[in-house]
């Protein structure tokens, strides 16, 4: 193991560790890609990690390993097809909007719809601060100290409504709460704030630690506090195993379908590789994960007509539904909608109707889009990632070449699309679910047709690419995509990995 | 020391009586305002006699006109002398600047307004600012901020302010632009993305884009107009923001891309170093688009004449849902081109027949727009009645044409199919203003004249044949319609076949041709039918048979019209007279009456012959020419437009009341708000400008003081906040601005204006504005909007009363088309008709004057109401005598008026001559042209000119970009055709085109090779013929024959017009009804519904109280902003849902593409899961059952 490494995933996990730990753990015979699970057992009262903290759980690990290692050997000495039946391979649908929609689309219903959103990740924020509700701000001319000492701090959580730049390049913000609203400046002097403050979205939640000035008017921030997910996070998942496969936007349908490389990857599924690792680990697949745009859609763009190979959805459908019997049946298969298939555009998106569920074969479970899942105990967060568009806009440093940048950005406000009215559309139900309310072990998007995978605070952030070639509009603005790759998860280790299915490889 | 323009006498005392007028009304207008109860005690419209006066009063720089004057006087041309007159102010000798970004700025300006002919706003509103930079070598280089209203400068004028500020910025010695390779992307970016949100019209590749940024040694920057922002190339230190530069996009793409080989030739001319790019542009400009060309020619049958040009599509691409298309690019049976000029077409604007626009189910009249095929890309309509109208099947089987409104009328009912839709009158001018080349001319009468001249001269010279038998040429009337008789005899002379007895042969394979002649060979006879009173021979054929075997058909389809009527029994179809038809199918008659044909279409092909046409001439031993070898689709662009022009909200006056009158703005509502039961009852905070009288102290809202004085301006910097009535900040230097919040006491306000003025008190509604957009924030006098509350007359931003017309040319009138007398028109100093006798009838054809114009009867009834409120004003207010006396619409004859096109400053000078029916304005071409409009659809407005000199101001114009823009900010008071839009200098005026011309058609020759010998405008510049003995080529009896109004705008709903639309698709042979519907659901209602949902699911919300909008719901619920007002959704179900029924309907009554189909099916599917609760059980009838 390396120094550096361990320090990183240390201090990503919200500890600090001490040199002789650190000797400890270079010393041990264990990989690197423990250190995350290790750092997550150790309790969050920890401080400083020393020796004594990781004794114990070092040798366990090791032990582990050792009788992995062996139980594998004998496995691949057995060679059976597939490791596991697809009665293990369970699925369990946490959190799925489809056939629970309450929006018809009445003004109570956004109201609603937002102040959920508020009071749930309010609530996440409230746990770290305590603030007041802005209606109890005192305003106007005769302000009385909060407090003896005068201007001492008070927070306030809100939702950004507005949020602009002065002439001086001071940013102000509006924060809005249910009993009120009430502006936040942000000093332009305050580099590190504004940096933080330049990132922010409209209609995100956050709370705002400083002093109000001496008429009441504005509150001078000093702090401002997202919900994220903690440092010291750390999954209580059950241990499971075998691997479990992440794609998005195969655009069956579209003339830059990339056929070919999507048999090669059947194929593989299949056990068809000439690589006997690749035959080995396709054995042990358990779970394919799909983030929405299965088809290429008809009329989601103008012109699309002439850029289709099946003009006909249904069409789409059913050659896609083929492909998808092909798939071992033991491998259990979860597909949520994107903004290509057939199902509402407003986000939560429904699953798809019945008419082409059936066209699937038994093991594909068909979730909303954004749904939560639990494979074997793994929770994964599934979301198309239309937000995407949004972020990339708006937050700096997030590009759609670094796909899980923006998904970070998620995490941080615990939403998978924070600002409305702008490219994603939303229907008003009564509970927000593209709030991310239990941290998942994985979250899984689409969309931006390029691959990455991250971790973050314990939790793996996956962006599975796509299975259709540049288009003509990509072209034309300039974004290339990343296709016939597939990101995969070990699910005993979450230790992940890309698949490349791309012709010369 | 100023040059006259050429004219006549005649002319002379026309312009004369005019400025008389002007001048009167001047004196009555500054004697008011002298009183001093307007923002400015004298008039605020500067006169302009000539483009030199123009330019000086738009842009304000002195001594520019007598400098200008000089230089044209050196011969110089327009564009020479725009860069010579910015050199001149850029180096100081002209204008006396002393910054030099000032004069830099001040010759760019001058420059672009020489022009644009000192008329539309660009020069003063398209340059937001010019800016002297450090490139990051220290060097310094001119930066030129544009923002959105260029557009109104047009491409080249654009392209060439570019030029010019290269110009000066040598002689200021400055440097060129040097970007960075990252600004260079930022443009290319910018206006990539500015292509997809707004629109261009022309997409520039990166690359070109990259060359010119790169190049170009000034650098085009610009305000940020749209809300989009750019994605890759953010927060530039150059260019503050990420918003889209319009105006930056707009100069680059449209301008000096696009005009790239007119900006060379000036480079040349200049020999200027450093724009060698433009070579690079020029080369690789690309060609016209691939896509879209791909409709089949329909002449391109073997056998049918082939036209050597393409079908375009374009302008089918947007087919909207009831704007009908009346025919397919280029199609059997759509519009058949004919040329000439009537007197109510030419300038873009075309005739068709007015039995078509009845037949057409009225969708077409007078002024509506028609998005044409060719010339150019859209044309207003007039009624020319001497043209052809459509030809139709009525339900009975017979084939008629109707070629005027009446019989249109009386067939209507009757009319089953519509088989060709007439003829449409192009002007030759319209093909040389848009630079295409001409098209095989019909061979109509003026073609089959000149043969017929040329004939009948053969033969008197060779005396072979008994000329007595021959009608004389000059005989025209009589020569127009001729016997069968005569035309065969004239045809077996040599003469080519009379265009009576001509048909669409060319349209037939051979085959076809070959099998009408055996069918009548075969089934034909001649037969006396009794038509009425008469007994006549007709070529008779079996009815059933004909259908049976296709015969009729065809028949049909080369329009020869025929009967079908019940003979012993029997259904035949008559065609009478007989022989001409026989004799061009070569089927000759028997001893024993039977028919035989001698010719087989195997023998004529063995003889070379492959055009049916040439067929029809070989066989019939006679010269027979294309009837309808051109044919130009078309569909209804925007309906015509015959409105008062009202803000939205209207407005009776610019006096803020907030939100004091409610919702309508009512200032009887604010003379009674209370703020609450304590309150005093109409006192309310407001921003307006107030004043201070500088004798006694007092602060007040008016420009006089109740003692007497006239009052100062009290402003404020919005920064510093210090008083001032400085213009600048005596601080920080900013512009300051007038109208600080404050408690003012409207009722007393109220009740004095309404006492001064002596009206009774009883008014309901008197419409004022929530706030003011000037800068001072200076209000009208209430009184003013009291009187046009009682007149029924509503403003402008500008305080003046506006009526707007859709525009038409005019070039000759009648008084009995105008509701008036020729002794009317004698009174406007008419005195001879066109062939130069005496006026005396009312029926005589007079030719217009320049500045005459003839308004629509709904304006005239509008503009009657604004002159009595306007001597109302004069009487009650300024306390002078009323003027215009006004009873009857009639009484506004030779009234004063100002026209103003939408984009331009500069109003010209008009004067009523007459009424219409035709919701449109008609006016001379000059007239439109000198208000920069074509007539192809454009509109614009008029108002009185007292009206304009009492009251309007400056002051109280918007301060914001484009506010400036339709204002008259100055007065052209005499058109000189020199300086009016050149476009008009491309109007033919002749009452006959030569004979060369149709021979030129005939080789698709570019128009302006012949345009030497065509009597155009242009070659009569400089002359008294500019004015006037003009002529046209067609007649027409009545300018306002046709419907009332478009059938567009008389149906009532959406789904209506729809229907209407593809009800007549159905009926026209030209239009498949079936891809109509897929067109319009796929450019119309399927956007809509999409863009409804996804609107639905991003919706704003709005407070019905207070109207404040809200981009999300705030989380109180109700508005914060008044205190709890209700708000509500901006965008209902019913809104996504509203097409969404009548789309399916279409689209399986007229066999819509699966496609299509499958997307509204997709469609209505999402709707449902959007609006669908699951929670919420449904029930159903069988629940209960």
């Amino acid at each position: 193991m390396d120094e550096t490494i361990i320090l990183e995933k240390a201090s990503e996990a919200g500890f600090m560790i001490n040199k002789e730990a650190v000797d400890y753990l270079i010393g041990c015979r264990l990989q690197e890609d423990c250190l995350p699970r290790i750092f997550s057992e150790i309790d969050a009262s920890v401080f400083v990690i020393e020796t004594e903290h990781l004794t114990v759980l070092v040798q366990t690990l090791e032990k582990e390993a050792e009788a992995t290692k062996t139980a594998e050997e004998s496995k691949e000495t057995a060679a059976l097809p597939y490791k596991y039946s697809f009665d293990e391979n369970m699925v369990d649908v946490l959190e799925d909007i489809s056939e629970k929609t309450t929006s018809v689309g009445e003004y109570n219903q956004f109201v609603q719809y937002f102040r959920d959103r508020y009071t749930r990740i309010s609530e996440m924020i409230r746990s770290r601060v305590s603030a007041r509700p802005i209606e109890s701000l005192p305003k106007g001319k005769n302000v009385k100290p909060l407090s003896r000492e005068g201007n001492s701090d008070i927070t306030i959580i809100g939702m950004i409504s507005e949020k602009t730049t002065t002439g001086n390049q001071h940013i102000i913000l509006t924060l809005e709460d249910p009993t009120g609203t009430f502006p936040v400046l942000i000093n332009q002097r305050d580099t590190d704030l504004v940096e933080q403050a330049d990132k922010l979205l409209l209609d995100e939640i956050v709370g705002i630690t400083g002093n109000l000035t001496p008429e009441g008017t504005i509150l001078m921030a000093s702090k401002i506090t997202q919900p994220d997910v903690p440092n010291n996070y750390s999954s209580n998942r059950r241990r499971s195993e075998g691997y479990a496969l992440f794609i998005s936007d195969v655009h069956v349908g579209s003339k830059e379908f990339m056929k070919n490389e999507w048999e090669t990857f059947l194929d593989f599924l299949n056990g068809k590789s000439e690589n006997p690792q690749l035959q080995k680990m396709a054995s042990e697949i358990r779970y394919i994960i799909v983030a929405g745009d299965i088809v290429d859609g008809i009329g989601i763009y103008p012109g699309q007509e002439f850029d289709l190979e099946i003009p006909e959805i249904m069409r789409q459908y059913e050659v896609t539904a083929e492909y998808f019997h092909r798939i071992p049946k033991n491998i259990h298969v979860v597909i949520s909608p994107g903004n290509h298939d057939a199902v509402r555009r407003a986000e939560p998106q429904i699953t798809f109707s019945k008419e082409i569920q059936r066209l699937f074969p038994e093991n594909v479970t068909f979730v909303g889009n954004p749904a939560v899942i639990s494979i074997d105990g793994v929770c994964v967060h599934i979301y198309h990632g239309c937000s995407m568009d949004d972020m990339v806009a708006a937050i700096k440093g997030v590009s759609y070449q670094e796909p899980t940048s923006g998904m970070v950005e998620m995490v941080k406000r615990r939403h998978l699309a924070p600002t409305y009215g702008s490219r994603v559309m939303i229907s008003p139900e009564k509970r927000d679910y593209l709030i991310i309310d239990k941290v998942p072990d994985i979250i899984h998007c689409g969309h931006v047709h390029t691959i990455g995978v991250q971790n973050y605070k314990n939790i793996l952030l996956i962006n599975s690419g796509t299975w259709q070639a540049q288009t003509d509009f990509q072209k034309k603005v300039n974004i290339m995509p990343d296709p016939a790759k597939v990101p995969f998860v070990d699910l005993k280790t979450m230790k992940p990995g890309i698949l490349d299915f791309n012709d010369d490889y | 020391m100023e040059k006259k323009p050429a004219q006549s006498e005649a002319m002379q005392k026309y312009f004369d009586s005019l400025e008389a007028k002007l001048f009167t009304e001047m004196e009555i207008a500054n004697a008011a305002r002298s009183k001093g109860e307007d923002p400015h005690p004298y008039v605020e419209i500067p006169l302009a006699k000539d483009l030199a006066d123009r330019v000086e009063n738009l842009i304000g720089v002195k001594g520019v006109a007598k400098r200008l004057r000089e230089i044209e006087e050196e011969g110089k041309n327009r564009e020479e002398s725009a860069l010579l007159i910015a050199k001149e102010i850029a180096e100081g000798k002209v204008g006396g600047f002393t910054t030099r970004e000032q004069s830099v700025d001040a010759a760019i300006r001058v420059s672009m307004a020489v022009i644009t002919e000192g008329v539309v706003a660009a020069p003063i509103e398209g340059i937001a600012e010019v800016k002297i930079d450090k490139n990051s070598d220290g060097t310094e280089f001119l930066r030129i901020y544009y923002s959105g209203p260029i557009r109104s400068a047009g491409g080249t004028a654009q392209a060439l302010s570019v030029l010019v500020g290269d110009y000066v910025r040598r002689s200021l010695g400055l440097d060129r632009f040097k970007p960075r390779k990252e600004l260079v992307e930022r443009y290319a970016e910018e206006i990539r993305i500015y292509k997809r949100t707004a629109s261009l019209q022309y997409s520039p590749t990166d690359d070109e884009i990259r060359l010119i940024v790169e190049n170009c040694p000034v650098c085009v920057d610009g305000d940020a107009t749209e809300e989009a922002e750019v994605e890759g190339y953010r927060n530039m230190p150059e260019i503050p923001g990420n918003r889209l530069r319009g105006g930056m996009a707009l100069v680059i793409a449209e301008g000096m891309i696009l005009k790239a080989p007119k900006v060379k030739k000036h480079v040349d001319n200049l020999s200027m170093d450093g724009w060698e790019f433009l070579d690079k542009l020029i080369a690789g400009t690309k060609t016209e688009d691939k896509k879209g060309d791909d409709t089949p020619a329909a002449s391109g049958k073997p056998g049918a004449v082939t036209l050597k040009i393409k079908p375009k599509t374009k302008y089918i691409q947007d087919l909207i849902a009831g704007r009908p298309l009346f025919s397919h690019p280029s199609r059997e049976g759509g519009f058949r081109l004919r040329y000439g000029r009537s007197r109510n077409t030419s300038f873009a604007a075309a005739g068709i027949s007015p039995a078509g626009m009845f037949i057409l189910d009225d969708f077409i009249t007078n002024g509506t727009q028609l998005k044409v095929e060719r010339p150019g890309k859209a044309a207003g309509m007039a009624a020319v009645d001497s043209i052809e109208g459509p030809t139709v099947r009525l339900k009975n089987g017979d084939v008629v044409r109707a070629d005027d409104g009446k019989t249109a009328l009386q067939i209507k009912p009757d009319i089953e199919f519509i088989i060709d839709i007439g003829e449409i009158l192009f002007n030759y001018g319209d093909f040389l203003e848009n630079n295409h080349q001409l098209m095989p001319s019909p061979y109509c009468f003026e073609w089959w004249l000149y043969d017929y001249e040329n004939g009948y001269n053969r033969l008197k010279e060779e005396k072979k044949v008994d000329i007595s038998r021959f009608p004389n040429p000059d005989d025209v009337e009589k020569l127009k319609h001729v016997s069968e008789e005569e035309a065969l005899l004239f045809a077996d002379a040599g003469i080519p076949l009379h265009p009576d007895y001509n048909y669409l042969w060319h349209d037939l394979y051979l085959e076809e041709l070959e099998k009408i002649a055996d069918f009548i060979a075969e089934n034909g006879k001649l037969e006396d039918y009794e038509y009425e009173t008469e007994s006549v021979s007709c070529l008779s054929l079996p009815y059933e048979k004909s259908v049976d075997d296709g015969i009729k058909p065809l028949l049909e389809n080369i329009l020869i019209l025929h009967k079908v009527r019940e003979i012993d029994g029997e259904k035949r179809i008559l065609i009478a007279p007989p022989t001409h038809v026989l004799r061009c199918l070569s089927v000759t008659v028997e001893k024993d009456k039977s028919f035989k044909k001698a010719w087989t279409s195997e023998e004529i092909k063995s003889a070379g012959i492959e055009l049916t046409i040439d067929a029809v001439s070989k066989i019939s031993n006679m010269t027979v020419k294309a009837r309808a070898p051109s044919r130009i689709g078309a569909r209804m662009g925007r309906p015509e437009k015959s409105a008062l022009r009202k803000m939205s909200p209207a407005a009776q006056v610019l006096f803020p009341i907030g939100e004091h009158g409610g919702k309508t703005r009512n200032l009887v509502n604010a003379s009674e708000y209370r703020e609450d039961m304590n309150a005093t009852t109409g006192k309310f905070e407001i921003k307006i400008g107030m004043r201070v009288c500088p004798r006694c102290g007092r602060e007040t809202h008016k420009w006089r003081c109740g003692c007497g004085e006239f009052t100062i301006e009290r402003l404020f910097c919005p920064r510093c906040g210090i008083e001032t009535s400085d213009s600048k900040c005596p601080k920080c230097e900013k512009p300051t601005m007038g109208g600080r919040k404050k408690a003012i006491e409207f009722r007393p306000i109220y009740k004095e204006a309404i006492e001064r003025l002596g009206v009774r008190d009883n008014f309901d509604l008197i419409k004022g504005v929530k706030e003011l957009m000037s800068r001072a924030k200076t209000p009208e006098p209430l009184e003013k909007g009291i009187l046009r509350a009682l007149h029924d007359v509503y403003i402008f931003k500008d305080g003046t009363a506006r009526y707007d017309m859709s525009d038409i040319p005019l070039t000759h009138i009648r008084a009995d088309e105008l509701g008036i007398t020729a002794e009317d028109l004698k009174k406007l100093g008419y005195e001879k008709d066109i062939y130069g006798k005496d006026l005396e009838l009312d029926d005589q054809v007079v030719c217009l004057f320049v500045q005459d114009l003839i308004i629509s009867v709904d304006c005239a009834e509008y503009l009657l109401k604004t002159t009595q409120y306007i001597d109302d004003l004069l009487k009650k207010y300024y306390g002078v005598d009323p003027y215009y006396n006004c009873k009857t619409i009639k009484d506004l004859l030779g009234v004063m008026v100002i026209g103003l096109a939408p984009h331009t400053s500069a109003g010209v000078l008009g004067r009523l001559a007459g009424f219409t029916k035709a919701s449109v304005g008609f006016a001379h071409p000059y007239f439109h042209a000198s208000k920069r409009r074509n007539c192809d659809g454009d509109e614009d407005c008029v108002m009185l000119l007292l009206d304009g000199m009492l009251n309007f101001s400056r002051e109280y114009l918007p301060d914001k970009r484009g506010g400036q823009m339709d204002a008259p900010l100055v007065l052209t008071i005499r058109i000189d055709p020199n300086e009016i839009d050149k476009e008009a200098h491309n109007i033919d005026m002749c009452a006959r085109y030569p004979h060369a011309f149709y021979l030129a058609t005939e080789e698709y020759k570019n128009p302006a090779e012949i345009s030497k010998i065509m009597d155009l405008v242009s070659s009569r510049l400089k002359t008294p013929d500019q004015y006037e003995n003009f002529m046209f080529t067609h007649g027409t009896t009545n300018i306002a024959s046709g419907p009332a109004f478009s059938a567009y705008k008389t149906l009532e709903t959406m789904t209506d017009k729809m229907e209407a639309q593809l009800q007549l698709a159905e009926k026209i042979r030209a239009v498949d009804e079936s891809n109509v519907a897929e067109l319009v659901l796929k450019s119309h209602f399927l956007p809509d519904i999409m863009g409804n949902l996804r609107a639905f699911s991003k919706q704003t919300f709005r407070c019905i109280k207070c109207e404040a909008k809200y981009r999300r719901p705030p989380l109180t619920g109700t508005c914060p902003k008044c205190g709890g007002g209700n708000i509500i959704l901006t965008v209902h179900e019913g809104a996504v849902r509203k097409y969404v029924e009548v789309s399916k309907e279409v689209a399986i009554k007229y066999h819509v593409s699966e496609y299509t189909l499958e997307r509204i099916e997709l469609l209505e599917q999402d709707i449902i899961q959007t609006f669908e609760n699951h929670k919420i059980k449904k029930t159903s009838l069988t629940d209960f059952m």
